[in-house]
């Protein structure tokens, strides 16, 4: 067989062409990648949880229901809000805490302790609420909304986000 | 002054792109229906107007939660002209929807999409969506209740989407929640990403237009000899 040098051979040109296009491709693959990643970054974001601490438990009573009021620091990109809170804190023994929304989950006035009928009273439409939250009387669709709570080193820390009745 | 229109004559081209653009054939129309073929010039002409009136809102805007409001209504109450200004550009996005969108059902209507031109039709679609993402970005930018409050529904409409829609959403948001990475994404979004997406979409666009000519307009026949009436197949 004689030898065809135009056949299966890298010319100069073909060279060239085939380094442009690849080098090309790397550095658009990078610039994608880059580019790409920043853009979706939001996708895998972890999310940031913002307890609050309520202070030592020790200073909680059994069965007595506190209005607690609080600052919540959140996080908005670069800038941080802050808002006042509050929350209606229910303990048994100290050691399992509900944190009730203090919003009546009617139209969403603010309910109060009675010591006298061991109850959570709306004013606006005279609903009534038992120590567990649960609705004993009025016009409320459901119970008091939550806060997730935790005790960590004898603080009481809750997460100011509502969630359904556990 | 002659010499020079002259050396600009033949450096620039001028009477060759004048003669492309402004001497070219173009159907006979009668009637009424002559003016639907205003409809991509007047296009045109509104999105000209959007990328003046943009151009001067920004400088006087800032895209963040704390502001955003604010250099609006600064805008409107204290710049010269500003609430004009900012008129024209929020009844020209108006305009622009209604332009574009009567524009693509007289090509729809007409068969002109049809060979040769179904290249012009899939360049038009692309710009169809970058004037509704136009749409949906403004409209959060004045950061108003009524601003937050339809973003948050299409962003939840996006969130629909089978399997993907939650990180569309998402990814829309800049994060979990709507805030300040929000603004900032439509922002960018809006001034920079759509703008540079439709020029170069219009420039395949209108290059199109001219060169393959615009269509003639359907026609009705009865005798059976001209059954390819209005299919857009030459006779
Ligand atoms: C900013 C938006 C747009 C601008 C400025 C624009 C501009 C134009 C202009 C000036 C013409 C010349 C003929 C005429 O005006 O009827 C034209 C033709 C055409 N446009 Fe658009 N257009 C736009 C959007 C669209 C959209 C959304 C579609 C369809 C999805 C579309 C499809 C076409 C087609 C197929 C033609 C050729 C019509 C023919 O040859 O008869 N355009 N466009
Ligand atoms: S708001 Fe509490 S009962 Fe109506």
């Amino acid at each position: 067989m004689a030898y065809d040098p135009t056949e299966n051979e890298i010319t100069r040109r073909s060279f060239l062409s085939r380094a442009i296009v690849g080098i090309g491709g790397l550095i658009g693959a990078v610039f994608t990648g880059i580019g790409g990643g920043y853009f979706l970054s939001p996708l895998w974001h972890k999310k940031k949880e913002s307890w609050v601490d309520l202070g030592l438990v020790k200073d909680f009573r059994e069965g007595v229901p506190v209005k607690v009021d609080f600052t919540v620091r959140k996080r908005d990109a670069w800038s941080t809000i802050e808002s006042r809170s509050s929350a209606w804190i229910v303990t048994a023994n100290l050691k399992e805490f509900i944190a009730f929304d203090p919003k009546c989950t009617h139209l969403g006035c603010p309910y109060r302790w009675s010591d006298d009928k061991k109850q959570f009273l709306c004013p606006c439409h005279t609903a009534t609420f038992g120590i567990d939250g649960k609705v004993v009387s009025g016009p409320p669709p459901r119970p008091l909304d939550r806060y997730p709570t935790k005790v960590v080193g004898g603080h009481l820390l809750i997460l100011p986000q509502k969630t359904a009745e556990a | 002054m002659n010499s020079f229109w002259e050396w600009m004559k033949t450096r620039l081209g001028i009477e060759e792109l004048w003669n492309a653009l402004f001497a070219r054939h173009v159907p006979e129309a009668k009637g009424w229906t002559a003016w639907l073929y205003t409809l991509g010039s007047a296009s045109l002409f509104v999105f000209t107007v959007q990328a003046i009136t943009g151009a001067l809102l920004a400088m006087n805007y800032v895209p963040s939660p704390d502001h955003a409001y604010d250099s609006i209504r600064f805008i409107n109450e204290q710049v010269l002209l500003g609430r004009f200004l900012r008129g024209l550009h929020h009844w020209g996005a108006t305009a622009m929807v209604i332009l574009v969108s009567l524009h693509m059902l007289r090509v729809y209507f007409m068969g002109s999409y049809k060979y040769p031109r179904e290249a012009t039709w899939i360049v038009g679609v692309l710009i169809f969506l970058v004037v509704m993402g136009f749409s949906f970005t403004g409209y959060l930018l004045p950061w108003d209740q009524k601003a937050y409050w339809a973003t948050m529904v299409g962003v939840n409409i996006s969130a629909q989407v089978p399997v993907i829609g939650e990180y569309i959403g998402k990814v829309l948001k800049g994060g979990d929640e709507m805030g300040a990475v929000t603004l900032t994404r439509f922002y960018a979004i809006q001034v920079l990403v759509l703008p540079a997406i439709i020029l170069g979409a219009l420039a395949i666009h209108l290059f199109l237009v001219v060169w393959h000519g615009i269509s003639e307009s359907p026609t009705r026949k009865e005798d059976d000899q001209n059954k390819n009436a209005g299919t857009g197949i030459l006779q």
